[in-house]
């Protein structure tokens, strides 16, 4: 009984020793950072020429998707504006209301002139409320689905019916 | 404790579900030494039932016996005397080194991330600001906060979609150009025109 109580401790007990420890003390994985690992796993897969697996063409999409795109279309569409206008201010010759007057002189109807200032309002507003729900989600409220689904028809309720409004006034 | 200096450990899970560390005792009764909770003790546990759940000859209560092991280990577990109070410190002291963190130690990412957040924030108090009260000072505000919150934005997509070393370093150095141009028209169009509120007050009385 001792000699098999005995067996078992020697062939058990080796690393569990703690003059053992310092074997595994540092057992932290390598050194990376998260960008560097980004930036081996593309490289390695370009490197490979593998194709990229079907993602956004074979998913469901859902709602939340979407407005997280449209999201980013409208923040990229309103910054690719402000910059074409910032543009435009240093190249073009004359000033603002001449330009806004030759816009008069189109005499475009007043519903085209109603759409053109939803189409302006839209991404603003939508841009803005959507803003607002991700930084609820940043301080950590709002992740529950239904939760984020509420919130998320919210948002396009309202971008709807403030650019409404501002496009009548 | 034994004559042997050895003493056998034992895993017991009761039928009300605690877990109990205890140790066989020379008489071949158990003593308590540890009532077991956490993860801390359980983590590496390979769990061998033993087949027969016995009755406790004095609190009547049922348990079966679970063997201590150690992922280190296949077999039961046989501490001698000097390590009986070990056991939970040598997994606490193989799973404490996860903590130890690979890469630098810059906060730059995080803060980063926060500052995104406050010219967020910021952004969102000027639209009130610029309709109440328009003026050169909210004008050149906004100009910069719009640049800076497209600036970051933008910086953000590029991060997502951009890969390679070179291409990464092309793109944001184009954002950059794009979003000083940006600045430098924004203000000027504050200097030498009409200014951003007046602007959009103009365009929207068509």
């Amino acid at each position: 009984m001792a000699l098999l109580l005995r067996t078992f401790a020697r062939q058990g007990v080796c690393l569990s020793k703690p003059q053992y420890s310092f074997l595994y003390r540092h057992a932290a994985p390598m050194g990376t950072t998260a960008k560097d690992e980004m930036n081996k796993f593309w490289a390695k897969n370009a490197r490979l020429n593998r194709p990229m697996s079907p993602h956004i063409t074979i998913y469901q999409w859902s709602v939340p998707m979407m407005m997280s795109i449209t999201h980013r279309g409208t923040g990229v569409g309103l910054s690719g504006a402000i910059s074409a206008f910032a543009v435009a201010a240093l190249v073009l010759p004359g000033n603002y209301p001449y330009y806004l007057d030759l816009i008069h002189s189109l005499s475009i109807g007043p519903i085209l002139i109603g759409l053109a200032k939803f189409g302006i309002a839209f991404p603003v507003s939508y841009h803005t409320y959507n803003g607002i729900r991700h930084l609820y989600w940043d301080v950590g409220k709002g992740f529950k689905i239904p939760e984020v689904y509420r919130t998320g028809y919210t948002v396009i309720g309202l971008s709807i019916i403030t650019s409404i409004a501002i496009a009548m006034i | 404790n034994t004559h042997l200096g050895l003493e056998l450990r034992l895993l017991l899970l009761y039928s009300d579900h605690t877990l109990k560390l205890r140790r066989l005792c020379f008489l071949g009764r158990t003593q308590v030494i540890k009532a077991v909770h956490g993860r801390l003790l359980l983590q590496p546990l390979q769990r061998s039932w033993t087949p027969e759940t016995h009755r406790c000859c004095c609190c009547r209560c049922c348990y079966r016996a679970l063997f201590y092991q150690s992922a280190l280990l296949a077999r039961p577990l046989v501490v001698p005397n000097k390590y009986q109070e070990q056991p939970h410190l040598l997994t606490a002291r193989i799973h404490s080194s996860q903590a130890l963190y690979a890469g630098s130690d810059s906060k730059a990412a995080s803060l980063h991330w926060t500052a995104e957040r406050v010219l967020s924030i910021l952004l969102l108090a000027m639209g009130p600001v610029a309709y109440f009260s328009p003026g050169p000072v909210i004008d050149y505000s906004l100009a910069a906060a719009l640049t800076l919150h497209g600036h970051w934005g933008i910086g953000q997509v590029l991060t997502d979609y951009v890969h390679g070393d070179t291409k990464i370093k092309i793109a944001n150095a184009s954002l950059f150009v794009l979003s000083t141009v940006t600045f430098a028209g924004l203000c000027y169009f504050n200097y030498n025109d009409v200014g951003i509120c007046k602007a959009i007050a103009l365009l929207w009385s068509k």
